[in-house]
């Protein structure tokens, strides 16, 4: 076990030093390249009087690393910041402040996370029980027409754009068939069947697809452990044939499913932009649209934050489970 | 050669590479493979399609660009006049509603946007991702980990989200189709990358590296001479895959109003309007979101093709599939 | 954007009036919405309003709205108010807490006001004249920015004054002599000034119960409703009835309903799909800001249910082409003309969503009586464009071989400076032998660029809308050369100065009979037009839905908006 904390530990900290690589990689491109960053971050209504405070506010005066080290200052320990009509504290992670809303980038992404969070919890659990139950039943049929079928679907699924299957997918069920309402956001907390009945276009878009790679992954992940020594062992030792799929060989398959979930959860809560946009749902992802559309610079900068931190954490979690469940790897 | 193994897990060994297939052989290979077979088909007519764009439009007689006010009802809000969306021997695939622009005309001269764009941010991934897959793999131990780390940051970057985010920080000024490519291409090089590199490591250890080593020639003399011709295969592999990723980040890019400028004719721009559409002129939607999925899915059947051609032995792995490539997913 | 005080003034006067009244949908006399509904309204109930944009301020003194607005208009009451009546009968001016419009002297410097009798806020207290005094003076404070700038440019010592905060003292250009009577003194003649007491810096603000930036939280109610909650900056308001408003002080608002709730953050298209289906509580529905989009209204005029719960409003806007003469070659009149002539509106007006949802424009004014609409068509371009007028003239400007020149318009999908538009126009201006090449910007930045005077380009796409209906604000800040703003946002975009033109529009500002100034507007409006100086192209039109239970709608032409204090949902 040891080794194995000593490889997550170490996962964990290389996942921070890419974090910390990023965060100066975007600062730089956004603060320090551009000709005026005061001027962007003030959005193009502001006055001279007001891009001056901006300036002096992000401290641009001051020299580049010294900027980024007040920028780090905030996201960690909070920092003060100069709204244009006062000053109010803003408290750690400090993504910095939106002139053009008049109000703190954390606390406008805060707004726009439940939204975001429930896409892509919901389409996940979609996801994962169609993908996953298809998958074993493949598994148990082995070879033929399924294969074929989830192979060709898997191929679709990586490359068609989602939002081709969310017009079309619209077109049949609003338009054609009226099963469903025109999907309009209603938060969890206002009404929960609501809630569920508007997301079920966008869970269904994102899910059809993804879930033949959960099919095909889990498939052939079962295929490998039905395979191996022990597993044979058990049937020849007349384990009944229920107990070796359900116990053994599923249990083996599954590690690399949640790798790959938790990488593509991290994916979509950095941001379903397509979807979200599509289906008008007021997350992250329609945020990053709408901020560039204004250009609204300091919500753009910490939307890029929070997916990268969002996605690296994903990378970093997926191989620390991929590892628990195959200790090979710690090894190799 | 596998390039699977080259793209998966930590710590995966990477095999004795195998001479690569010549075209001829390639493509007997490919020959075999109906699925890729068709996407072949489908590509080539697409091209021809685009290429030809300027020729079909005269032939059909009409402008991508020209209004036609008779050709939709105004007091209807502008929906086109006849059924499936005005379709008639003038205009062979209906209208665009509220302008009347022919949609055939449009479309084929959206078809020069996606295919150009696509193949041309593909280019710039393969250039930009060989090189530094190069420098890593043959470059001293501090340059090869400075240049992993940063891959490994590239690879994990969702692409849409930061194509959207550099596109807004660059002046209006600049030509749209070329931000669009060099954006594309400077976020997707990571996976050409890695394989390049992973691919260089195990070459170089192999006698016919180190003899021309020993025989005294410099590292990038060997890097030309001998490695790029061996790194053929399996970028040939990659970059099939890397096109239809391209053109789908493309006509999302579109689609949210962030890709080339109108009135220039893009596909995902025409989905993005026509989504509101999606009622009183459904022929508007099909048209792009069709010809995008067709030609999306036929530049993967031919990568898939391709990959299996050069490299029966490869089961997909699809976690590192999902590492290494990331189109417009979420 | 108003927290900021970020907005320069007059940006707001025209993104405002957009924004609030602007996606004006009112009904024309045709289809009254009391015909529609059936039934006669009775009290009762609760309406329920659906909107985009969340009503962020709710301080009379930071609002900028086009006669009172429409929410907040149940809430705040004014010296004077909009008629409310469908059609051209609600451009006109009414008493609400005064007893008439305005007395004024011989040159409209000085206007007199008296109170009505047993005007109570929501807490039975009386309401007087200082208490309006102060209110305006309150709009005056840096910290309450955002209202319209208006009576800082007219009220004597207006552009020195900071405020009842700063400057205890007070206003001395206002005056009441007692609780009933409030006399204003003005800096120059102003015969439109009844129109401007309809905004809600002219409600009345209980000093006591002033709470500066907090104020509208809970602003004390003058009006039929008093605020019970407003979550989220205004995201969600619910107003409930104010038992102490008397109807018989009020002829204007009807208020049916015993509740309003106001629910924001809506996507347009979401709105529209509710307010259709009507389901629940979305059948005793309406908007406030949100049109029906071309594609929408293709889909509902097949359904004749639908078809029926669609109002139409005219709301007083003007999309044009506008020219920089400073910038060649538009100091050519003759490539003015030219362009002109080769503009095809048809395509424009299907651009912008069909003829239901816009007509062509040939004149500068809409083509409403009250901004005194005067029919001209200076440059004659048919239905769809005269591209052999427009050539014969480019050249004899020396262009016989044509020329190229660039269009700046707003890069956002769907806006009426867009670029729909703006390819509409490429197309029609290529018959003519004009290359037109594009410059599409993002919004902001596009609107920065045509109103600086320094930045403004030659040849761009364009609209206004006034803050009342008169051809005076909608004449004199585009074409008055003394309101050419060198450093800030300028609106005068042909830079203008012509001493007949600045005459003429001081001349009018001193008529008190406004039907005698709009005639002289009108006139104006033709001489300008004259000059090439813009290509008018549509006014649009507006069209929403409401709910199935919605009844009694009025839509006047001031706002073309559904006025939600006339509405009864029983």
């Amino acid at each position: 076990m040891t080794l194995l904390t000593r490889f997550a530990l170490r996962r964990l900290l290389a996942a921070l030093l890419v974090l910390l690589v990023l965060s100066i990689a975007v600062y730089a491109l956004f603060y320090v390249l551009p000709g005026d960053p005061a001027r962007l971050a003030c959005g193009p209504k502001c006055t001279a009087d007001q891009v001056a405070q901006v300036r002096t506010q992000l401290g641009l005066d001051d020299p580049a690393l010294a900027q980024y080290a007040h920028f780090l200052h905030g996201l960690f320990a909070g920092t003060d910041i100069s709204t244009g009509v006062g000053t109010e504290h803003c408290g750690a992670p400090c993504l910095g402040f939106s002139y053009q809303n008049g109000e703190q980038v954390t606390s406008l992404l805060a707004q726009r996370l439940p939204a975001t969070a429930s896409l892509s919890l919901g389409a996940m659990a979609l996801w994962l029980v169609i993908g996953v139950g298809t998958g074993v039943l493949s598994a148990l049929r082995h070879g033929g027409i399924t294969e074929r079928l989830l192979t060709a679907v898997t191929l679709a699924g990586n490359a068609v754009p989602v939002f081709i299957i969310g017009i079309l997918l619209m077109l049949l069920f609003v338009s054609v068939l009226g099963w469903l309402p025109f999907p309009s956001y209603v938060p969890l907390t206002e009404d929960p069947e609501q809630w569920a009945w508007n997301l079920v276009l966008p869970w269904l878009s994102l899910a059809i697809l993804e879930s033949a790679k959960y099919a095909r992954l889990t498939r052939s992940s079962m295929l490998d452990t039905l395979s191996e020594d022990h597993v044979r062992t058990f049937r020849a030792y007349g384990v009944r044939e229920r107990s070796v799929i359900g116990r053994h060989a599923l249990r083996g398959a599954l590690p690399p499913v949640i790798a790959l979930t938790a990488l593509d959860l991290g994916t979509m809560f950095g941001g379903a932009v397509l979807t979200e946009s599509l289906f008008g749902i007021p997350g992250l992802g329609k945020s990053l649209v709408d901020s560039v559309r204004t250009e609204d610079l300091p919500v753009v900068v910490g939307l890029v934050l929070v997916t990268g931190f969002f996605v690296v954490l994903a990378n970093a979690v997926a191989d620390v489970l991929y590892a628990v469940a195959d200790r090979r790897v710690v090894l190799a | 050669m596998t390039t699977s193994d080259v793209l998966a897990a930590p710590g995966a060994a990477s095999d004795t590479p195998e001479a690569a297939p010549g075209a001829r052989q390639l493509w007997r290979r490919l020959r075999a493979q109906r699925a890729a077979l068709a996407g072949v088909a489908v590509i080539v007519l697409l091209v021809l399609v685009a290429l030809a764009a300027p020729l079909l439009a005269a032939l059909e007689g009409q402008d991508p660009d020209a209004y036609h006010a008779s050709a939709v009802d105004s007091a209807l809000g502008g929906v086109p006049v006849g059924s499936f969306g005005g379709v008639s021997a003038d205009h062979w695939l209906g209208v665009e509603p509220g302008t009347g622009r022919d949609l055939f005309a449009r479309l084929v001269y959206g078809a020069r946007i996606s295919l150009g764009i696509g193949l041309a941010a593909t280019v710039v991934q393969v250039v930009l991702g060989v090189a530094v897959g190069l420098a890593a793999g043959l470059g001293n131990r501090f340059l090869d980990n400075l240049l992993s780390r940063t891959t490994d940051v590239m690879l994990a970057l969702p692409t849409l989200v930061f194509a959207i985010a550099l596109l807004a920080i660059v002046p209006a000024g600049f030509p749209r189709p070329v931000l669009l490519v060099l954006v594309l291409g400077l976020l997707g090089w990571g996976g050409t990358s890695r394989i390049v590199r992973a691919q260089t490591l195990s070459l170089k250890s192999l006698d016919y590296v180190a003899a021309a080593r020993l025989g005294g020639a410099g590292r990038w003399r060997i890097a030309r001479r001998e490695l790029l011709p061996s790194l053929a295969a399996p970028v040939v592999t990659y970059s099939a895959l890397l096109v239809p990723s391209n053109i789908a980040s493309e006509a999302g890019l579109s689609f949210l109003g962030i890709g080339v400028k109108p009135p220039t004719p893009s596909w995902g721009q025409m989905l993005s309007s026509a989504t509101t559409w999606y009622q009183a002129d459904p022929t508007y939607v099909l048209l792009p979101a069709g010809l995008i999925f067709v030609t999306v899915l036929a530049f993967t059947a031919l990568g898939d093709g391709v990959r299996t051609a050069l490299d029966p032995r490869a089961g997909t792995r699809l976690r590192a599939v999902a590492r290494g490539r990331k189109g417009a997913r979420p | 954007m108003s927290h900021l005080s970020v907005t320069p003034r007059r940006l707001a006067a025209a993104a405002v009036v957009l924004a609030i009244t602007g996606g004006a949908a009112a009904c024309g006399p045709e289809d009254s919405g009391a015909k529609a509904a059936g039934g006669k309204p009775a009290k009762g109930g609760t309406l329920y309003v659906l909107n985009q944009s969340p009503q962020e301020d709710f301080d009379p003194a930071r609002l900028y709205t086009s006669g009172g607005g429409n929410v907040p208009g149940l809430v705040f009451r004014t010296l004077t108010t909009r008629n409310r009546e469908n059609g051209a009968d609600g451009s006109k001016v009414v008493p609400d807490l005064a007893t008439d419009t305005g007395t004024p002297n011989k040159d409209a410097t000085v206007w007199t006001y008296h109170l009505k009798d047993g005007l109570k806020y929501e807490d039975g207290s009386a309401i007087t004249t200082a208490d309006i005094k102060y209110g305006i003076e309150r709009s005056f404070a840096a910290e309450l920015s955002g209202g319209a700038p208006y009576l800082r440019d007219w009220l004597t010592g207006g552009k020195e004054y900071q405020g009842p905060y700063k400057d205890k003292g007070g206003l001395a250009s206002i005056e009441t002599p007692d609780a009933k009577t409030i006399v204003f003194h003005l800096n120059k003649p102003e015969g439109d000034f009844p129109l401007l007491a309809t905004q809600t810096s002219f409600a009345p603000v209980p000093k006591a119960k002033d709470t500066g930036t907090k104020y509208e939280n809970h602003p004390v109610s003058s009006g039929p409703y008093k605020v019970v909650a407003n979550e989220n900056d205004g995201e969600h308001l619910v107003l409930e009835r104010n038992t102490h408003w008397d109807a018989k002080t009020d002829e204007e608002r009807k208020a049916y309903p015993d509740r309003i709730d106001v629910r924001s953050g809506l996507d347009a298209a979401v709105i529209n799909q509710r307010l259709s289906s009507g389901s629940g509580k979305d059948a005793a529905a309406v908007t406030t800001d949100t049109n029906l989009t071309a594609a929408e209204l293709a889909k509902i005029t097949g359904d004749k249910e639908l078809a029926g719960r669609v109002g139409t409003g005219h709301f007083g806007y003007t999309d044009y082409i506008s020219f920089n003469p400073k910038v060649k070659p538009f100091d050519d009149p003759k490539v003015r003309q030219a362009i002109s002539y080769a503009v095809d509106r048809s395509t424009v007006v299907n651009a912008l969503g069909g003829s239901s949802l816009a007509e062509p424009a040939t004149t500068f004014l809409p083509a409403q009586e009250s901004f005194g609409y005067t029919p001209y068509d200076a440059f004659p371009a048919g239905k769809s464009g005269d591209a052999a007028k427009a050539k014969e003239l480019l050249k004899e400007a020396g262009y016989p071989k044509g020329l190229t020149v660039t269009l700046t318009h707003d890069s956002s999908g769907g806006d009426e400076q867009g670029p729909e538009v703006a390819t509409a126009l490429q197309d029609a201006l290529k018959k003519a032998g004009i290359t037109v090449k594009l410059e599409g910007l993002e919004s902001s930045a596009y609107s920065e660029k045509i109103h600086g005077v320094k930045t403004e380009p030659g040849f761009f796409l364009a609209g206004w809308g006034a803050d009342w209906p008169s051809g005076g604000p909608f004449l004199a800040p585009i074409f008055d050369g003394r309101q050419i703003v060198q450093d800030g946002y300028n609106f005068n975009n042909a830079q203008l100065d012509d001493p007949a033109v600045n005459k003429e529009i001081d001349e009018i500002n001193k008529l008190t009979d406004l039907k005698a100034a709009a005639v002289r507007w009108g006139a104006l409006d033709k001489k300008i037009g004259e000059q090439a100086l813009t290509v008018p192209l549509v006014h649009p039109v507006y069209k929403r839905l409401y709910g199935k239970d919605v009844k009694n709608v009025v839509i006047s032409d001031w706002t073309g908006v559904l006025d939600v204090a006339q509405v009864s949902v029983k």
